[in-house]
């Protein structure tokens, strides 16, 4: 008998009818993509013409020939180490903060979780306007006031800034949604901890990296790998603002993949990059488990 | 807390310094003052563009082109909201988008269920493995999914329907799904089941009688965290929709955008205003019961 086997009596056709539809859905929509990227990545192919096997070609100019696919994942790795700052950073700054708020926290928390219920198409015609020069936008009055006129910029025609400004938006939409996540996990750290860590005249810093981080850290390993593999996956707000331009200084993997398969129309090659991103955040996940974890073992 | 002799926290750093012994009394109230001034900052920076965007739909355009845009708008005007309804078919595309948000949901919680009940509850040899290949899911891009079911749809004749939207969305969101149900069934106790058994009840009753009534709880978690993310789907839609007739909320605003990049922003952000508003609504009245869903949904693990 099975350890988690619930029913005394059940009969091997009863599995089958609850876990085929399940599966077939998610083989349908997930498993099977999955591996037919896997083999489309060995083909050229632009969707008309027959296919044409070419082994590990379309890898080789992935990784030797293409300078717009290095440029896309480095830019993709800053796109991502803002989001994760801004996510996870302003979360944990704004959860510990409220724990001491006496009043009005439900309120703040709705508040603040207000951005996570918008389109990312609204929000990427909110933050053109914000960004924009012409005519000035919330960004460049406000620099304007506090007498740092010379930011202004056009924000998303500016090489120099268009990353990380396509880049705060999806920062600021999911700031909110850890920020709860991480407070929840903050109100569930026993009282009698931090009140036995206080009489012994711990400081709040002391408190929150030894008392309070430690506990939720398992939260935190959770929060992390959410918020990675949403950056990594992150598209629809460059691909609204900017396109991935000017040029390629907004351009993420997730762009480049799209522009690949649905403009260039080169099936081959841009299932050889969608391959590259699931690898990707697989590493990454497992790169977030053996760090955070090794460190909690230490 | 009046007692403690710590070094100052960086918040208190930045006071200028005082007789120490009344810093000391006056320091938990300061800290206390800095952190609820950083909160409405923080809280501002959250919720003013918002603001603004409602405030900017009912601005003339006249105003929004020359005006400081953080002054108050001149004159209020409905017309925005005219034209974004005569520039785009906002009903249609609401109507999509809860058509497509209602199917893939039926679909999450139904298969959700059945997963996790055949998991959790049946039990079977490889059931340990299953439910990995499901979690993996949850870390899975959703790009991956893009060029092959481009190539299926066209083959079987589904590309442009509400069928290929909510398939991929219906299959991303399944894993967390499945977590969900499976981390709640686990504390359905035995003897519930067991006590069913003796009566004579097969699994598919069980499931129907007992599980699935059960499962109320759970099942609004799931629904409220996905339609936030189904709603708003934009990266299904604008690949395998092309007809106007189809086209959801986020693909109906980008009409918005008109000819030479051209756009009518009063009236875009009308439209952006009134498209946001059914989610919000359900948001703000069931906000409570949405912002457990999300706790739990992290946290649980």
């Amino acid at each position: 008998m099975q350890p988690n086997r619930m029913l005394p009596n059940r009969s091997r056709t009863s599995v089958l009818v609850f876990l085929l539809p399940p599966l077939l859905l998610y083989g349908a929509a997930v498993l099977f993509p999955i591996l037919q990227s896997l083999f489309l990545s060995f083909f050229s192919w632009n969707g008309i013409s027959d296919m044409e096997f070419v082994g590990v070609d379309n890898y080789v100019r992935m990784f030797v020939a293409d300078d717009i696919f290095w440029r896309a994942f480095l830019n993709a790795l800053v796109y991502l180490a803002i989001c994760l700052v801004l996510q996870l950073g302003g979360a944990l700054v704004v959860a510990s903060l409220l724990t001491s708020l006496r009043r009005g926290r439900e309120l703040i928390k709705t508040l603040y979780l207000l951005p996570a219920v918008i389109s990312t198409v609204a929000i990427a015609f909110l933050f053109v306007r914000i960004y924009s020069l012409e005519p000035v936008g919330l960004l460049n009055q406000l620099f304007h006031w506090v007498g740092l006129g010379s930011l202004e910029r056009p924000w998303l025609s500016d090489v120099n800034t268009v990353l990380a400004a396509v880049s705060a938006p999806e920062g600021w939409r999911f700031t909110g949604l850890y920020m709860l996540i991480i407070y929840a996990a903050l109100l569930a750290v026993p009282k009698e901890l931090e009140e036995a860590a206080v009489l012994d005249g711990a400081s709040r810093w002391t408190l929150f990296t030894k008392i309070r981080f430690p506990y939720i850290r398992p939260v935190w390993i959770t929060t992390t790998i959410m918020a990675t593999t949403y950056g990594l996956r992150g598209f629809d707000i460059p691909y609204l603002m900017t396109n991935g331009g000017p040029g390629q200084s907004s351009e993420l993997l997730t762009t480049y993949m799209y522009k690949t398969a649905f403009t260039s129309t080169d099936f081959g090659y841009a299932s050889t990059i969608s391959v590259f991103i699931v690898v990707e955040c697989l590493v990454a996940v497992g790169l977030i488990l053996f760090l955070l974890k090794r460190k909690a073992d230490a | 807390m009046i007692t403690q002799t710590a070094p100052p926290t960086p918040p208190a750093a930045v006071v200028p310094a005082r007789p120490s012994g009344k810093r000391r009394r006056r320091r938990p109230d300061l800290f206390r003052t800095l952190s609820r001034v950083l909160i409405m900052l923080i809280v501002i920076v959250q919720v003013y563009p918002l603001a603004w965007l409602f405030l900017t739909s009912l601005r003339t355009e006249q105003d929004f082109a020359t005006g400081d845009p953080f002054a108050l708008p001149s004159s209020l005007t409905w017309e925005n909201y005219a034209r974004a309804f005569e520039t785009g078919d906002l009903g249609r595309n609401i109507l999509n988008s809860f058509i497509v948000t209602m199917g893939a949901n039926i679909l999450i919680v139904l298969l959700g269920m059945m997963a996790a009940y055949a998991i959790q509850v049946l039990g079977f040899r490889l059931s340990k493995l299953v439910r990995g290949l499901f979690l993996i899911g949850i870390i899975v891009p959703v790009q991956i999914a893009l060029v092959p079911l481009f190539i299926d749809y066209s083959a079987i004749n589904l590309l442009d329907t509400y069928l290929s939207m909510i398939i991929p969305l219906a299959g991303f969101s399944l894993p967390m799904a499945i977590y969900l149900f499976c981390s709640f069934y686990e504390y359905i106790p035995k003897e519930t089941y067991e006590a069913a058994s003796l009566d004579g009840a097969g699994p598919y009753r069980i499931f129907g009688l007992i599980t699935m009534p059960l499962s109320l709880n759970t099942v609004v978690t799931v629904v409220l965290v996905n339609s936030i993310f189904i709603w708003n789907d934009f990266i299904f839609a604008n690949t395998f929709v092309l007809s106007e007739d189809l086209k959801t909320i986020p693909l109906g605003l980008q009409n918005y955008i008109g000819a030479m990049g051209k756009v009518d922003w009063t009236a875009t952000f009308a439209a952006v205003c009134v498209t946001i508003t059914p989610l919000l609504l359900v948001f703000l009245v069931l906000n409570k019961a949405m912002i457990q869903g999300l706790e739990s949904g992290a946290t649980k693990g």
